[in-house]
């Protein structure tokens, strides 16, 4: 009986509560942000793209996002031929793809941070090495060893004595990756990595294969982590032990922690167009985190963020 | 009097212009289609000859003999497309990917090729009409599985499942064929009536859960066989014995999920070819008392062997080129070594994944499309071998049975 | 004949011969089977279990599979154990000698959610709007509510679609203040529905005991899988195929459907056979029977017939180099050169993927174009000469019509190999998410220089670019089959054909 009389009661209610809404909503400011938005870039930052996408679609039911997801390396050639306004990159731009971006348009590409990652370095979920100094990385994955180790380590039980005998297979990403970029130059230190480098063609595939796999090792960005895999910490250059949390992250101790980066094509003095704006609104703002957060990437700081959204506010409003 | 002719004279004139002109078009049409089809190749190489001529040619000897390499005493083979500073520039060592090509098609030939043929000898020779006629579109089938679905399947399960079950897999290779060599004692130790249930010419249909038993009883043996025969530890056993490492991701994966896109192919043309051979070279064997494989061996094989040589071409030009299988299945590794276990970077693969991010008009961009060029040509080469080849050969038995 | 098969004298090889024929056979069973099982299962609602291990805390999840350890003979599972906002994970391997307890109680709720994946657990309250339902009376509840929610949204996509998307269009082509009226208007509205979802919260208990607070609007469904009926179960798996069909990918393609993909992949290969069937069945024309029969045409011949043995990666090289960055660059500085540096045709998209392809199949139809041509026997074509039809009438009224058939078969068989191929459009033009469909009401309707979306395509992107392999498996394993069966269906159409012109022309074949 109770529960009859409840749902009379909603029933009754809803029509006031819309109008009530109705009211409260009216006030929102009106605004009319249309058209393409149109992004190239990076394989990891794909996941928050297309949510951020999707969000400002609910925000601006106008605007549609469309996405070339392949590797960051695509990012800046898109950028210099035009193909897009919008690069995302899981690494800097470096110096050879600012200069050709600089010689075609005469000005630099604006830079936006919008989340910090980590490339984690993975085993099987059963291995039971716990972590791994810097040369000993370098010298599980290059065959340069640039970080100064005396002999490259090709089995397990170079790392030590408990560990199997079989030889490590390695998972990287391919060539055009900026994760695959940046592992090269921040755990290799510049150097290159082993033929026998398994190079597939996304992140998701990397943990896939390790997962599948007690005897590979290979790293992804923070998000990719998942059951099958276990992550290795790793020795800071005080050589203190740390996993890659997120916490760890925030605190900058984790020493392989990188920023995730939008460039924009933006000619100085220019405006943004609405659709652009109002996504790297949504980027910076607490929704737009939220989606890192999400998605297991690490969010910005604050101050970060604040300054972000003050230079965002400092451009001209496009008419 | 010519005056005298029935209007219809304009009326022919016009349909022979009319005629005139449709043939004009057709030819022009035809023509241009097949020009621009056969243009493919002329543009590749138009595309690759700045590699070699101009200002920005390349040093073509890098291309097939060894380079410095950082970290490595000797010269070595090395397709890496990325500068690692001033010290290490890019290499562009094509020799690596020609290899893994070849490879994957070597072991894609060596799975599909017997089971290619053995079907098509048993359905050309003992399957009755009526099965073999259901037999050919089921395999068609099986040829038209995307390369994507294969690859995906291979890379993401069979890898990983082969990987947990290796001694299993291995074995296999011998228990199947042992496995359909009992089922003919067993059938011989029948009773008759039954024993007639189970004629040869259905053995294709009969012999399938046999050996889905066979592969579950050798599934089951395996870790008790593994650890009777190499103590238990088949990969260390490999690596110490053989100098064999084990990569989940690795030539054999590789060649079983491609040698089931090309046994389609290869099983059509072959059954073409042995079906091709006249009815009376078999029969005069026959009525001589050989038996049927006797007769396959010493008369049918040796007549068809052109033909079933180009469908094993077509086959590698099909496994050579294919790309989705390679590109998910095989680890992209660009080594140079034999071993089924290991990995292998393809021709294919490489394009696949690095022409989408190469700067257009570049070294690399170029050097992408020489692969491709190479490929083509690679393809063109060995199937227009093989249709010369086919061709001859229909050729010779049509004036064969005119003859006769 | 018969009596031979009982002859034993042949040793084991015709044997091994049919047995190759059994492990092929097998081998495809096994490939489609797994396509099936796995393509399916992933709709069907399985039962969540609570997990309760010897030590730690119980957990709620769904077992996906079971595997040896490495080097070991005990035996772990996987559990698929969603909330990934409370654990930071949604999966979970535990092994089988750890399981105290394994309970499969009914009041366990699986939701859907548009943040954070799904979330399961013990249904506490449904709070909100100044009103409250407690424990049992919690469910009905919510299911009256997830139905109200469903109208809104349907609502708003439905407003999306046909309202503000073609003021968007309408605007971008000129800018006129009563559209953008009617545009703010529609966006206002869209906020309201918006606004109205919002409000309720619910009050879930994690299998664990620890609360959450989910707000309703980011549920999509709730169901209780353990207190399902068999017919409930057939049901909820009808929707969800039937979700899949129609609905577009969300959650950066790991969730939702693949519409626009189907979508994409049919227009891609309609455009495709509309360019490849009159130029493959006029070359074929050409081959058979207007150019003189010899050497030249015996050489084009085969020339043909081994293209269609040239890799497909090749074509797609090609179709970059001339169709997007020769043919398109040069189309874009003609006639879109206010919209450079963006390219409009100087970048992949439906056009050139179709021409790239039309390209790739073309040997498909010409070869079986001929073929049905070599089959219309001479005498026909003599007889219509005979009584006065000139060439072109002999070919449109005799050969033509008795050819149809198999070039209908060529049409079919080009567009099941089209449909399939995957590694040319990865250079020419397929998007991992293209954010507009080729076609809609805008002028001209059909939009050739866009992106598109590709099944082939999207089984590679799901399986090897998500951001969890595990969670995209069963999507992958459903867009395979999906792509499986349209193949397959293509390819018994055309042997069917085949089957019915041999009948009707009755070649018959050999003994």
């Amino acid at each position: 009986m109770a529960r009859v009389d409840e749902r009379r009661w909603l029933r009754w209610m809803s029509p006031l509560l819309g109008v009530l809404l109705l009211l409260l909503t009216v006030r929102v400011p009106a605004d009319d942000v249309i058209g393409p938005l149109s992004a190239v870039g990076s394989d990891t930052l794909a996941g928050p793209m297309l949510r951020w996408g999707e969000r400002l679609a609910e925000r601006h039911p106008g605007v549609r996002l469309q996405l070339q997801a392949s590797g960051s390396a695509s990012a800046p050639a898109a950028l210099t031929a035009g193909t897009a306004r919008l690069g995302a990159m899981s690494r800097p731009m470096n110096d050879h793809e600012r200069e050709a971006f600089i010689a075609r348009h005469g000005y630099s590409p604006v830079e936006l941070k919008v989340a910090r990652d980590a490339l984690v370095v993975i085993v099987h979920r059963h291995n039971p090495l716990e972590s791994l100094g810097r040369r000993e990385l370098d010298a599980i994955f290059s065959e340069s060893r640039r970080c100064g180790a005396d002999q490259g380590i090709e089995r397990w039980s170079q790392l030590g004595g408990m560990l199997p005998a079989d030889r490590i297979v390695l998972h990287g990403r391919n060539v055009a990756s900026g994760t695959h970029d940046l592992f090269r130059r921040r755990a290799l230190c510049g150097g290159g990595f082993r033929v026998r480098l398994n190079e597939h063609p996304g992140s998701a595939a990397v943990a896939a294969a390790v997962a599948a796999e007690p005897s590979s090792i290979g790293f992804v960005g923070l998000n990719h982590l998942t059951a099958g895999v276990r992550a290795l910490q790793l020795h800071d250059a005080q050589g203190r032990v740390v996993s890659p949390t997120p916490r760890a992250v925030r605190r900058g101790d984790y020493p392989l922690w990188r920023y995730l980066y939008l460039y924009v094509n933006l000619p100085p003095g220019s405006a943004l167009t609405g659709p652009e704006h109002a996504f790297l609104e949504l980027v910076l703002s607490p929704q737009g985190q939220a989606v890192v957060e999400e998605l297991g990437f690490v969010t910005l700081t604050e101050e970060r963020l604040m300054q972000q959204r003050d230079w965002l506010a400092s451009l001209p409003m496009a008419e | 009097m010519i005056d005298s002719r029935p209007p219809p004279s304009l009326h022919l004139r016009r349909r022979r212009l009319r005629d005139r002109l449709a043939t004009l078009l057709i030819t022009a049409g035809g023509i241009g289609v097949l020009v621009s089809v056969l243009a493919i190749g002329v543009f590749l190489a138009l595309e690759v000859i700045p590699l070699f001529l101009g200002a920005d040619a390349i040093d073509t000897d890098a291309l097939w003999r060894p380079q410095p390499v950082e970290g490595a005493a000797e010269p070595r083979h090395r397709w890496r497309p990325e500068s690692l500073g001033e010290a290490s520039p890019a290499h562009y060592g094509m020799l690596p990917l020609a290899w893994g090509t070849l490879k994957a098609a070597l072991w894609a030939l060596l799975f599909a090729v017997p089971l290619a043929l053995g079907a098509a000898v048993h359905s050309a020779l003992y399957m009755p009409r009526r099965l073999r006629a259901r037999l050919k579109p089921t395999l068609e089938l099986m040829e038209a599985m995307p390369g994507v679905v294969v690859g995906f399947i291979a890379g993401l399960l069979l890898a990983p499942w082969v990987e947990l079950h290796l001694t299993a897999t291995l074995l296999l290779v011998v228990t199947l064929p042992l496995g359909v060599v009992l089922a003919v004692g067993v059938r011989g130790l029948l009773p008759s009536p039954l024993g007639r249930r189970l004629p040869l010419g259905w053995a294709g249909v009969w012999l399938m859960p046999w050996l889905l038993m066979v592969g579950a009883i050798t599934l089951w043996l395996a870790p008790w066989l593994e650890a009777a025969l190499v103590g238990g530890d088949l990969r260390g056993w490999l690596a110490a014995t053989l100098g064999l490492d084990y990569a989940a991701r690795n030539a054999m994966i590789v060649g079983v999920a491609m040698g089931f896109a090309v046994i389609p192919g290869i099983y059509a043309l072959a059954e073409d070819a042995l079906n091709g051979v006249p009815d009376s070279l078999a029969e005069g064997a026959q009525a001589l008392g050989a038996t049927r494989w006797q007769t396959l061996w010493r008369v049918v094989l040796p007549a068809a062997s052109p033909g079933i040589l180009s469908a094993v071409m077509i086959g590698a030009g099909r496994a050579v080129g294919e790309t989705m299988i390679v590109l998910m299945a095989s680890g992209n590794t660009a080594l140079m070594t034999l071993s089924p276990l290991e990995g292998l970077r393809s021709l294919s693969a490489t394009i696949a994944i690095e022409l989408p991010e190469a700067a257009v008009g570049g070294t690399h961009y170029r050097l992408l499309f020489l692969a491709a060029l190479v490929l083509f040509l690679f393809t063109f080469l060995v199937n227009t071998l093989a249709e010369v080849m086919r061709t001859r050969l229909r050729r010779r038995y049509q004036r064969r049975e005119g003859g006769a | 004949m018969r009596g031979s098969w009982r002859r034993y004298g042949e040793g084991p090889w015709p044997w091994l011969a049919a047995g190759s024929v059994a492990l092929s056979l097998l081998m495809l069973l096994a490939l489609l089977l797994l396509l099936a099982t796995r393509g399916l299962g992933h709709f069907w609602p399985a039962e969540v279990a609570v997990v309760t291990p010897h030590a730690g805390s119980p957990f709620a999840g769904i077992a996906v599979r079971e595997e040896a350890s490495p080097g070991d003979t005990r035996r772990e599972r996987l559990y698929f154990t969603a909330n990934r906002d409370l654990e930071g994970g949604r999966w979970r391997w535990i092994e089988l000698g750890e399981i105290a307890r394994i309970d499969y109680p009914a009041e366990l709720v699986m939701m859907e959610r548009s943040r954070w994946g799904d979330l399961v657990g013990r249904l506490v309250a449904l709070e909100g709007e100044g009103e409250s339902h407690v424990g049992e009376a919690a469910w009905p509840a919510l299911q009256a509510r997830l139905k109200a929610l469903e109208r809104l949204r349907d609502e708003r996509n439905r407003l999306r679609d046909e309202v503000v998307m073609p003021l968007v269009r309408r605007l971008e082509a000129v800018d006129s203040d009563e559209a953008r009226a009617a545009l703010v208007a529609a966006n206002g509205r869209i906020r309201e529905l918006q606004a109205a979802m919002g409000g309720a919260t619910l009050i879930v208990e994690s299998a664990d005991g620890r609360r959450v607070e989910q707000p309703l609007e980011e549920v999509l469904r709730a169901w209780r899988p353990n207190a399902m009926t068999l017919s409930d179960r057939v049901v909820a798996w009808g929707e969800g195929v039937w979700r899949f069909l129609s609905e577009g990918p969300r959650a950066a393609n790991s969730a939702g459907g693949v519409w626009p993909a189907i979508f994409g992949t049919m227009l891609m290969v309609l455009l495709m056979s509309l360019v490849v069937t009159p130029f493959g069945v006029l070359a074929a024309i050409y081959l058979n029977e207007v150019a003189h029969q010899g050497v030249l045409t015996r050489i084009v011949r085969i020339g043909v017939r081994n293209l269609a043995g040239v890799p497909s990666i090749v074509f797609g090289v090609f179709g970059l180099g001339l169709f997007v960055h020769g043919i398109g660059g040069s189309l874009d500085e003609w006639f879109f050169s206010e919209r450079l540096p963006s390219p409009t045709f100087g970048t992949g998209g439906l056009l050139w993927s179709s021409l790239t392809l039309a390209l790739l199949t073309l040997p498909v139809v010409i070869v079986a174009t001929e073929e049905g041509l070599t089959r219309v026997p001479d005498h026909q074509r003599e007889g219509a000469l005979a009584l006065g039809a000139t060439r072109m009438e002999m070919l449109t009224r005799v050969v033509l019509p008795m050819t149809l058939p198999a070039m209908l078969t060529g049409m079919i068989l080009a567009v099941a190999r089209a449909a399939g191929e995957v590694a040319p459009l990865m250079l020419v033009g397929v998007a991992k998410l293209a954010s507009r469909v080729p076609v809609d009401g805008d002028f001209p309707y059909l939009h050739l220089e866009r992106k598109f979306m590709h099944l082939g395509y999207h089984v590679y992107d799901t399986a090897f670019h998500g951001d969890d392999v595990q969670a995209a498996m069963p999507l992958a394993f459903a867009t395979a089959l999906l792509l499986v069966l349209v193949i397959l269906m293509l390819n018994l159409t055309a042997i069917f054909l085949r089957h019915h012109l041999r009948l009707r022309h009755e070649v018959p074949s050999r003994v």
